[in-house]
């Protein structure tokens, strides 16, 4: 033991050699990028057919004015590597949303509903096959035009576990709670993926959306898709919809069957954008009073007021702005997976912004700065 | 009348909404923050042909990326690391600063070795010795293609 302990004395250099560690070097700790997505939402106004009823013929036309800001971010990452060389994964995000909705009724007064939340994401790659997710949104729902009305607490949550085949073939089973289909509904999640994410591939994510995703070099990705869209919000009772006129607030419900295609513009590492429009099926719009639904733990089903609207077309349009640097990912199935269940279950798409798509071979591109990092001077 | 004037009112909100998203994008196109990634893009090019060139099976795929990945974010981060101390050397360089150049210059290389030496053992475990010798050839084949892209000699 003496011995030992002279010898680290006599030989510093021992003490001093340089590791990966000794060098200090900053590695970006997250796979996932902060993301912040802004997102437009039009639904032309169209005219009630049917206006056998009273409250029909007051609100006379229906239409939707929307737009959302969603945004995550990650917490923390950690790695752990298998005796067998395996490396597994354990990722938690911050999410937050806000969403502003003003369904246009020709025979009202404009009503900005607000939807506002915060939540998290865990997200556990086992390295093999599997991927966990587990999504949890508490949320706040409330009409902003009319103070009085009284905010409603609820939460939405999504368990998934996906299972990588290959890279060419996903399913994925899971339970989700949620108000996207105009009500609260305990649903399974089922999906199903054939194709590489970075490449031509249909994918059917019940009960969120069906879609063919065809990349176009990687700057675009054209996709025609169709997705239930809707939500469960808190309406004033300013304009005695309701009969009690005593009663504040009620629920306004809505969902519709948006399909159609969809353009998504990589412009660059950390901005893109895109475009959507299609044809809005299944116009549901439906009024739901709280004191009959109060005792209610299921979805609701004493509602007021009920009616379908004609298909229509639809706009979206969004921004989506990515910051930070990440860890290498490239062809890490597992990981893509996780990216497209993020934004899977993301109230707004952000088009699987994270996954690269591989470039076109353009001279123009290639130059000394864009190959730094792989070429030594031996190379010159 | 009021009809025509609601959709010339509608035509005129669309081309203002328009003109200031064309606006938007030449501004963003101007800014370094959003331009295109040219490293980015060489690396997905690179690790395309990797990924053509090795024939990885799909379960040696699963585990052999994750690994080569991390290898190729610690080489890319202690080569970045010494060129910005020798990008950020001032000009009158004293003995002592130039001594501490010189030494950051040889940790790395030996560092550089390490990992090299590191990951290559963990990957030939996951791929075996036939496909690291395929990985090297097609990462000197990459390389020396991006070299002569570089000089004017593409293929």
């Amino acid at each position: 033991m003496l011995v030992f302990i002279s010898l680290f004395f006599l030989f510093p250099g021992i003490k001093a050699q340089t590791t990966y560690d000794s060098l200090n070097v900053k590695l970006p700790k997250h796979y996932f990028n902060t993301v912040i997505v802004l997102d437009a939402y039009r639904k032309p106004e169209r005219n009630f057919k049917d206006t056998s009823d009273a409250l029909s013929r007051r609100l006379k036309s229906y239409g939707i004015k929307q737009f959302s800001f969603s945004f995550y971010t990650p917490l923390y990452t950690s790695d752990k590597t298998t005796p067998d060389g395996t490396i597994r994964n354990t990722h938690l995000l911050l999410t937050a949303n806000y969403l502003s909705l003003r369904p246009v009724f020709g025979g009202l007064t404009e009503h900005n509903l607000v939807k506002f939340g915060v939540g998290m994401r865990y997200v556990y790659n086992t390295g093999k096959k599997g991927v966990w997710f587990v999504d949890l949104s508490p949320f706040v729902t409330r009409d902003a035009t009319y103070p009085s009305s009284r905010p409603y607490y609820r939460m939405a949550s999504t368990i998934v576990y996906s299972h990588n085949v290959s890279d060419k073939f996903n399913w994925r089973v899971g339970a989700t709670k949620s108000f996207m289909w105009g009500n609260r509904f305990y649903l399974p999640f089922l999906g199903l993926r054939i194709g590489r994410l970075d490449k031509v591939h249909i994918s059917i994510q019940f009960p969120r959306s069906a879609s063919l995703n065809i990349p176009m070099g990687s700057m675009l990705m054209f996709s025609v898709y169709s997705r239930p869209q809707g939500g469960m919000f808190n309406f004033s009772n300013a304009d005695s919809l309701y009969f009690m006129r005593s009663t504040k607030t009620f629920h306004f419900t809505r969902f519709e069957v948006n399909s159609g295609f969809r353009l998504d513009v990589r412009l660059g590492s950390h901005f893109n954008f895109y475009v959507a429009s299609g044809f809005s099926t299944r116009n549901n719009v439906m009024f739901y009073s709280d004191n009959a639904n109060k005792r209610r733990t299921g979805s609701y089903n004493k509602y007021f007021y009920q009616k379908n609207i004609a298909p229509t077309l639809y706009f979206n349009f969004g921004v989506v702005l990515k910051f930070g640097k990440t860890r290498a990912y490239y062809n890490n199935k597992n990981i893509y997976d996780a990216t497209d269940l993020n934004n899977t279950v993301n109230p707004n798409s952000n088009g699987n912004v994270q996954i690269p798509l591989t470039p076109k071979k353009k001279k123009s591109d290639l130059n000394l700065k864009s190959v730094e990092d792989l070429v030594d001077y031996n190379d010159f | 009348m009021k009809f025509l004037l609601k959709i010339y009112w509608m035509i005129f909100k669309m081309k203002l909404v328009l003109r200031i998203f064309i606006i938007f994008l030449v501004f963003l196109k101007g800014q370094p923050v959003f331009a295109q990634n040219g490293r980015d893009k060489v690396e997905a090019l690179r690790i395309e042909y990797i990924n053509k060139s090795v024939e990885l099976t799909p379960p040696e795929a699963e585990k052999f990326w994750p690994v080569y990945n991390e290898y190729n974010d610690k080489i890319r981060a202690i080569r970045k690391n010494l060129r910005q101390s020798y990008r950020n050397r001032s000009e009158n360089l004293s003995d002592k600063e130039a001594e501490q150049l010189y030494t950051l210059f040889l940790q790395t290389k030996q560092v550089e070795a390490d990992i090299h030496k590191q990951y290559n053992e963990r990957l030939k475990t996951i791929i075996g010795a036939k496909k690291m010798v395929k990985l090297h050839v097609a990462e000197e084949e990459f390389r020396i293609k991006v070299m002569k892209s570089i000089k004017g000699e593409n293929d």
